[in-house]
């Protein structure tokens, strides 16, 4: 029986809102707990919900930036449930009206586009956050510390269809979300500090099936690594459990960062029946058309088209996709550096290859004052006219990182430029065909290999400044004469 | 003349003349509680020593020519269900017994400004949620026309001090009736003002698609200048409104119409007398009155108890012991909630929690929730056509006079009837007054209420001026001056 594995993931994103969605407390960033509180945000009786128009604005953007129909319409609905850190035991959410149905993520693996299919984007206010002393859970804590700091904080949850099939796709679906909510400008978009947070719901069924099987939903994923690794894990025991016949039962599981294993997690009390409806405290809340327009004229470049103009230049599509999801600073040094030299694969091979390696090797996180950013084009320029070999064009960069100087003034200290006169090489050559009479009969009577180690001596000799492909040609010809 | 009988304007006057000082009213208000407090038991709290220096502050202003504020100087007593900072806001539930407000809701900010006094808090049904005042966890209000009644509910204690005369006027909220059945139950003039006119922000939320806070006082007039002062759009109540007031007559060019509904089974005699009454007053005045027949009226009751106990269900979920209020404790979190929650709240209100958690459940939404929603705009809808045939809406204000203590708390449906008239505006969001018109033969009052279209609560009250001078309804309750 051959199977295949469904994958819908569930991702929340902390929005980048100075305050709260429904008050208008500071969102913080402390470990310091209670300091960012109002009535509203801890549940107190008497206190009302007034929404965040920049959050709706950012949500909306989002929406519309994964090509999803805005429902103009949009209600805040109240999911009930009772939690020691959800300060009303209801959630202000969104269920039959989200802002955004219907959308569409492009991604890409390797050299090959997919698009990922989004079914709703909605708005939901943060819970604070528990911490359960004597025991991990609440059913079993001896007592529970809560920080609401972080209650009413926005989020914004993107569910996607179930569509996705493997973990190499999911990881690429998380890395297009992520940059996206970047250049959006919404979120932060760092995973370690919890911005980005992702639930992922599996299910396996026999290939020529057209019903999905049981879904498992699998929590607790804290990177890309953690999802890849999980749901290759989920995949290959719901397999075997059905290779062996064994039942699938829904349920929710843990993934064990530790034990690389996901293992049963027990289901929230009342967890079965939200009891979604209308939240009376904020009715008839709509998008107006104009709010609409106003929000399509925030759109920045997104990532797709960041690789479609990248792709002009003549970078592959696994090159430009690398080069939308690098920082803003090599985005732009690239676009200028290829402006410069119109040399896309060298422009792009020095900034994320070369440049970007010397700084993390230097632990250098920003480029040095007096790097002139015209010194990368210089110094392709000097490799493309042979001024330079690229071995010393190596070395310059490391000079020009760590010392106020230019490549030119490197260059010339080291003595790195090119020895391209072809008198001097030939006479140079003379000198070490002289010096290796026995190597050159050998090459004569056929060990052709033997020609490299001649050119490697005459670099030697040279300190490197000889052209080395000049000295190839020119050495060949002496030695056929 | 006794002071704490004349009106809000015959008070300003005589302050502004310097006959009366502030303080004095102040001390002769005090006296009054000290008459009737231990037999009405009408206020929960009473501020007495805090009010000393404010009422001196009054005196200055006064004896300066300083004040500028119709409400300089009045002692006003607030229902129990709104906060005022730093004082203890309990909705006369044990869930709350020990709760502290940190906060002031908008009317209290509203009328600081205006430097009115507040004499107290006064008693409710718990959470507002009963007809009589009976289900207070601190014991019962009397009615200062008769002690063997109830003074109606839920802001019975609000009524029966200004009845009794221990404040000038109070503020109370009215879900489905809660001003205007006590205000007609205790011969006072009782508004609720169209739904969105007066923050509710700090208002203990009961349904807050209906809450509504509203003045409960001796006049119309008085009614009119504390609506003018609370009123107004508020930046921290998502479903306040601008109060643009329409334009309608309330001279003899108006139309009123007599609800046939609230005419018919169900309705004493004597409540309709009251009715025919005016109805006659009006005619002989040149108003054109006709009979309007609203059939959808006659499931208010129904509407009404699906929509406000599924609100109350999400509503009161925050008092869980978690933050704030009783904690009962438990060896879990989830058992120190239920603990406190079984101890913390009375049988009227468990009753309304579990009757909304029910009608939100999964698979019964649609036909209770659901269907209650849809009948509840239905009758929206049929206001709105009526409206455009007439001006205002006459029926009773209450089915009966006045019960007795006692005499319905075994038979929640029965109680429930005595809503029937005041929920129509409720569900509708109109504005509505009851205004005393007379007495029944057990000498206790009777009123009428007034009902008109949504931001028409000026004219009502012009309107219900001129039917208040006309009935000339001057019924004092005796013996507590």
């Amino acid at each position: 029986m051959s199977l295949k594995p469904t994958i819908g993931i569930e991702t929340h994103i902390e929005l980048n809102t100075n305050t709260k969605m429904f008050c208008r407390c500071a969102v913080v960033d402390t470990d310091e707990p209670n300091i960012s509180l109002c009535p509203t945000c801890i549940g107190l009786p008497g206190a009302l919900p007034v929404p965040n128009k920049k959050a709706i604005q950012f949500i909306t953007l989002l929406a519309l930036s994964t090509g999803c129909e805005i429902t103009s319409k949009g209600m805040f609905h109240r999911k009930n449930y009772f939690y020691p850190d959800l300060p009303k035991n209801y959630q202000i959410s969104q269920f039959d009206l989200p802002v955004g149905l219907n959308g569409e993520l492009e991604i890409v693996i390797d050299e090959n586009k997919d698009y990922i299919q989004i079914e709703r984007v909605h708005m939901e206010e943060d819970t604070g956050k528990s911490s359960h002393s004597g025991s991990g859970r609440i059913e079993s804590a001896t007592s529970t510390a809560l920080d609401f700091n972080r209650s009413g904080v926005p989020l914004v949850e993107i569910v996607t269809k179930p569509v996705i099939s493997s973990s190499k796709q999911a990881v690429a679906y998380i890395e297009e979300l992520r940059q996206l909510s970047i250049d959006l400008n919404i979120s932060e978009g760092r995973l370690e500090k919890g911005n980005l947070r992702f639930d992922a719901n599996i299910s396996v069924a026999p290939e020529d099936s057209t019903e999905l099987g049981t879904k498992v939903e699998i929590k607790n994923m804290n990177s890309l690594r953690s999802l890849e690794r999980a749901i290759d894990y989920e995949i290959q025991r719901q397999t075997k459990a059905l290779e062996e016949g064994v039942e699938i039962v829904q349920e929710t599981r843990h993934w064990d960062e530790n034990k690389e294993i996901t293992s049963t997690m027990r289901s929230k009390e009342g967890s079965a029946d939200y009891r979604y409806f209308s939240d009376p405290d904020l009715p008839n809340m709509f998008l107006s058309e104009e709010f609409i327009k106003g929000v399509e004229t925030l759109m920045p470049l997104l990532p797709k088209a960041q690789r479609e103009e990248l792709m002009t230049t003549g970078l592959s599509l696994s090159q430009s996709n690398i080069l939308s999801k690098s920082e803003e600073w090599i985005k732009k040094l690239y676009v200028k550096i290829f402006d410069q030299t119109k040399d896309s694969v060298a422009s792009y091979n020095w900034i994320t290859g070369e440049l970007q390696g010397q700084m993390r090797k230097a632990n250098i996180e920003v480029l040095p004052e007096w790097f002139n950013e015209d010194y990368l084009s210089e110094i392709i320029e000097l490799i493309k006219s042979d001024k330079i070999s690229f071995t010393s064009a190596k070395i310059i960069l490391t000079e020009i990182l760590t010392t106020d100087t230019t490549p030119s003034k490197v260059a010339e200290q080291k003595n790195l430029f090119q020895e391209n006169d072809s008198e001097k090489i030939s006479e140079m050559i003379s000198q070490i065909i002289k010096e290796n009479k026995d190597i050159v009969e050998r090459i004569k009577s056929g060990e052709d290999k033997l020609v490299g180690f001649l050119v490697g001596q005459l670099m030697k000799q040279s300190n490197g400044s000889v052209n080395p492909g000049m000295a190839k040609e020119l050495l060949l010809k002496e030695l056929e004469d | 003349m006794d002071v704490s009988n004349l009106s809000i304007r015959e008070i300003n006057s005589l302050f502004t003349k310097k006959e009366l000082k502030p303080s004095e009213l102040y001390s002769k208000v005090f006296e009054n509680a000290a008459n009737s407090e231990a037999a009405l038991h009408a206020h929960l709290t009473l501020f007495e020593e805090e009010n000393i220096k404010k009422a001196a502050e009054s005196d200055k202003r006064f004896s300066s020519g300083k004040s500028a504020s119709l409400l300089d100087g009045i002692p006003i007593a607030i229902k129990d269900n709104i906060n005022i900072k730093n004082y203890k806001t309990t909705c006369s539930s044990k869930m709350l017994s020990n709760y502290t407000s940190p906060y002031d809701a908008t009317v209290i900010e509203k009328l600081k400004e205006q430097n009115t006094l507040f004499t107290g808090k006064t008693n409710l049904d718990e959470f507002a949620m009963g007809s009589s005042t009976e289900n207070s966890a601190f014991g019962l209000t009397k009615n200062p026309w008769n002690t063997d009644y109830v003074p109606g509910g839920s802001s019975g204690g609000s009524a029966a001090s200004v009845g009794a005369r221990s404040s000038i006027a109070a503020l109370g909220s009215d879900t489905g009736g809660s001003i205007r059945q006590p205000a007609s139950f205790c011969g006072l003039v009782g508004f609720k003002p169209t739904y969105g006119t007066v923050s509710r922000f700090g208002l203990v939320a009961f349904a807050s698609s209906l809450d509504q806070i509203g003045p409960i006082t001796k006049t119309v007039d008085d009614s009119r200048i504390i609506f003018s002062s609370i009123s107004g759009e508020d930046n921290r109540d998502a479903t306040s409104v601008i109060n643009n007031q329409l334009d309608i007559p309330s001279d003899n060019t108006a139309t009123i119409g007599v609800i046939k509904e609230l005419m018919e089974d169900g309705i004493s005699d004597e409540a309709k007398n009251e009715v025919n009454k005016v109805v006659e007053i009006l005619k002989s005045k040149g108003y054109k009155v006709k009979e309007i027949s609203i059939p959808i009226i006659k499931l208010s009751i129904s509407i009404y108890y699906l929509i406000a106990p599924a609100e109350c269900s999400a509503n009161l979920a925050r008092f869980d012991g978690v933050r704030y209020g009783l904690r009962v404790d438990g060896k879990t979190s989830y058992e120190m909630m239920e603990n406190t929650r079984a101890e913390g709240f009375g049988a009227e209100v468990k009753r309304r929690i579990l009757l909304g958690t029910y009608a939100l459940s999964a698979g019964y939404y649609d036909e209770y929730y659901g269907k209650a929603l849809q009948a509840r705009k239905e009758m929206i809808d049929e206001f709105a056509k009526t409206f455009k045939d007439v001006d205002y809406l006459i029926s009773p204000t209450t089915p009966t006079q006045a019960f007795k203590s006692g005499e319905k708390t075994s038979n929640p449906l029965e109680m429930y009837m005595s809503d029937l008239c005041t929920i129509p505006a409720n569900l509708a969001g109109l504005p509505a007054i009851s205004i005393p018109t007379g007495l029944s033969k057990d000498k206790l009052p009777l009123g009428v209420q007034i009902m008109s279209k949504p931001l028409s609560d000026n004219p009502l009250l012009d309107f219900s001026e001129i039917i208040e001078k006309e009935v000339q309804f001057d019924g004092q309750p005796k013996g507590w001056l």
